[in-house]
């Protein structure tokens, strides 16, 4: 993985990269990515379940209830006006 | 002893060791039957919770993990809160943005990870037993390296509800202890359906039905790269197995060798996707310049406050799931996930489990570890991945000493749902190996 390739996945993950960190880890994950090949000679087979275990959809009953007091929720969070505070998004 | 009493013990011992990022502040022990600590990525709504990382230094969760709400149920009391490389990532308790612990047998020396406060603390303090969580190895490699048991149950045998994620597919919470009788004691009370973990409600039922473990397959791909002191203890123990009346015998599993990559790469992939709320809002660290715009104020919290291992977890699981490279990598691993599973279920056809040694070596010293590679410390795991992948149980036990006293560990492995013979042979084990404690400094 060349620096270009690095920093454009560093910008898409929104992680900004120190010319220290991008050189040092564009070698890590050249080295990663070579042991990875191994994957191109390795079997495979039909199933390729997500979960390592057969899983079923499963379905609460749909009624109103409380999970957890939003005041509670807020207690530890920067609010405003019982807003969450964020950056401006434009 | 009162609470207090216990308290500052716990302190003092805490100032040596460091397997605990938080401690309880409650001197009231109530009517409690016995002391548990926890993963720091298990929500505890009475301590503060960060998995190891920075940029979650101020959570205080609003609710219980089911895993710790059901320990409390059963009588427990939550006295820390381990400490643990951040969200996971790592095999020594080393990548932590907070503190790391030490060795109970030398305090130079890591605990292993990911969870290796919590082995620490089961083998620093009489009767304790503290629930940890394996995503690639993070149970058993800290049992083996603490010297005590430490068992991940099948996945989906425990709610992940109140989990802080590191990979969806691969994360269970498990039990360690120095008494091979808490593994099955505790699994008992933290399993079990959970509406919260829709992956917990397909389990069978969870009883004790007596299986016992007859028959081990030690695969010759696990006993490949070995330091010489693990082979010897690990062929000592086969003697002894044959003695308590197993059968032992060598299989092929070609499978394994293909186990790693594709376990990085999932495990990776999932992580990018979970760590990507980590923005500095809601959680933690929230003290930023709002007069940022978005891009600019989330791109400040996770460079400023992701560690070194997370970022590059981050970057390759962003990469692998790409445009372009989704197929080669992402897609492919979920193929080998699956040519594993079979190669296990194969085994286990004829044999109640799959038998090796836990980790290729002891516990290393921490300048060791500072001049490993990225790819050097991954491939440590060679040996718990491939359990871990396939979402079969297993579990760590003490199994030797090397030439400076470090404990030893071996791991089995058993078919989904089958923890019983892992019980099984955890009990009959500890009466057959006299297992050494730590000398605890105070």
């Amino acid at each position: 993985m060349d620096r270009a390739t690095v920093e454009r996945v560093a910008r898409a993950a929104h992680i900004k990269l120190t010319e220290d960190e991008l050189e040092r880890y564009s070698n890590d994950l050249n080295d990663i990515l070579t042991y990875f090949e191994l994957l191109d000679e390795a079997p495979e087979c039909e199933e390729s379940g997500v979960n390592p275990v057969e899983v079923a959809d499963v379905l609460r009953d749909d009624e109103p209830r409380m999970c957890i007091d939003p005041d509670v929720l807020l207690k530890d969070m920067d609010t405003y006006e019982r807003y969450i505070r964020g950056p401006r998004l434009s | 002893m009162s609470m207090e009493g216990i308290l500052s013990r716990l302190k003092e011992t805490n100032s040596k060791y460091s397997m605990f990022h938080a401690m309880t502040e409650d001197t009231d022990l109530g009517d409690a039957g016995f002391l548990f600590s926890a993963k720091d990525n298990l929500t505890s709504a009475d301590m503060e919770t960060c998995a190891g990382s920075k940029i979650l230094i101020g959570y205080r969760p609003a609710f219980d993990a089911t895993s710790i709400s059901k320990m409390r149920e059963a009588g427990g009391k939550l006295i820390g809160k381990c400490n643990m490389d951040e969200f996971g990532f790592g095999t020594f308790s080393y990548n932590s943005g907070l503190e790391i612990p030490r060795n109970p047998y030398d305090l130079e020396r890591a605990c292993g990870g990911s969870s290796g406060g919590s082995a620490c603390a089961a083998a620093v303090f009489d009767s304790h037993v503290s629930l940890g969580v394996s995503t690639g190895g993070s149970i058993c490699c800290p049992a083996s390296f603490c010297g005590v048991y430490g068992i991940a149950p099948t996945y989906g045998r425990v709610s992940r509800y109140g989990l802080i994620d590191y990979g969806n597919s691969l994360d269970k919470i498990g039990v360690i202890s120095a008494d091979a009788k808490d593994l099955r004691k505790y699994t008992h009370v933290i399993a079990g359906k959970d509406p919260k973990d829709p992956t917990s409600c397909v389990q069978p039922d969870f009883k004790d039905t007596g299986k016992k473990m007859r028959s081990v397959a030690v695969p010759r791909e696990g006993v490949e790269g070995l330091s010489k002191e693990v082979e010897t203890a690990f062929k000592e123990s086969l003697e002894s197995l044959k003695s308590m009346g197993l059968d032992v015998e060598y299989v092929e599993m070609p499978s394994l060798k293909y186990a790693m990559p594709a376990y990085y790469v999932l495990a990776t992939s999932e992580a990018s996707t979970n760590l990507a709320r980590y923005v500095g809002m809601r959680y933690g660290q929230q003290e930023g310049d709002h007069s940022l715009k978005f891009d600019d104020y989330f791109s400040y919290f996770r460079s400023q406050y992701f560690g070194d291992e997370a970022k590059r977890r981050i970057l390759l699981g962003t990469y692998t799931r790409m445009a372009g490279f989704r197929d080669r990598y992402y897609a492919k691993a979920l193929k080998v996930r699956q040519v594993v599973i079979k190669d296990y279920k194969r085994v286990l056809e004829s044999h109640d489990a799959v038998l090796a040694p836990t980790m290729p070596f002891t516990a290393p010293r921490f300048d060791d570890i500072s001049k490993m590679s990225a790819l050097d410390s991954y491939k440590a795991d060679y040996l718990t991945v491939p359990a871990n992948l396939a979402g079969t149980p297993h579990m760590s036990v003490p199994c030797g000493y090397d030439k400076d006293g470090m404990p030893i560990g071996m791991q089995f492995v058993a078919d989904h749902w089958n923890e019983e013979v892992l019980f099984d042979i955890a009990e009959r084990w500890e009466r057959s190996f006299k297992a050494r404690r730590p000398e605890v400094v105070s």
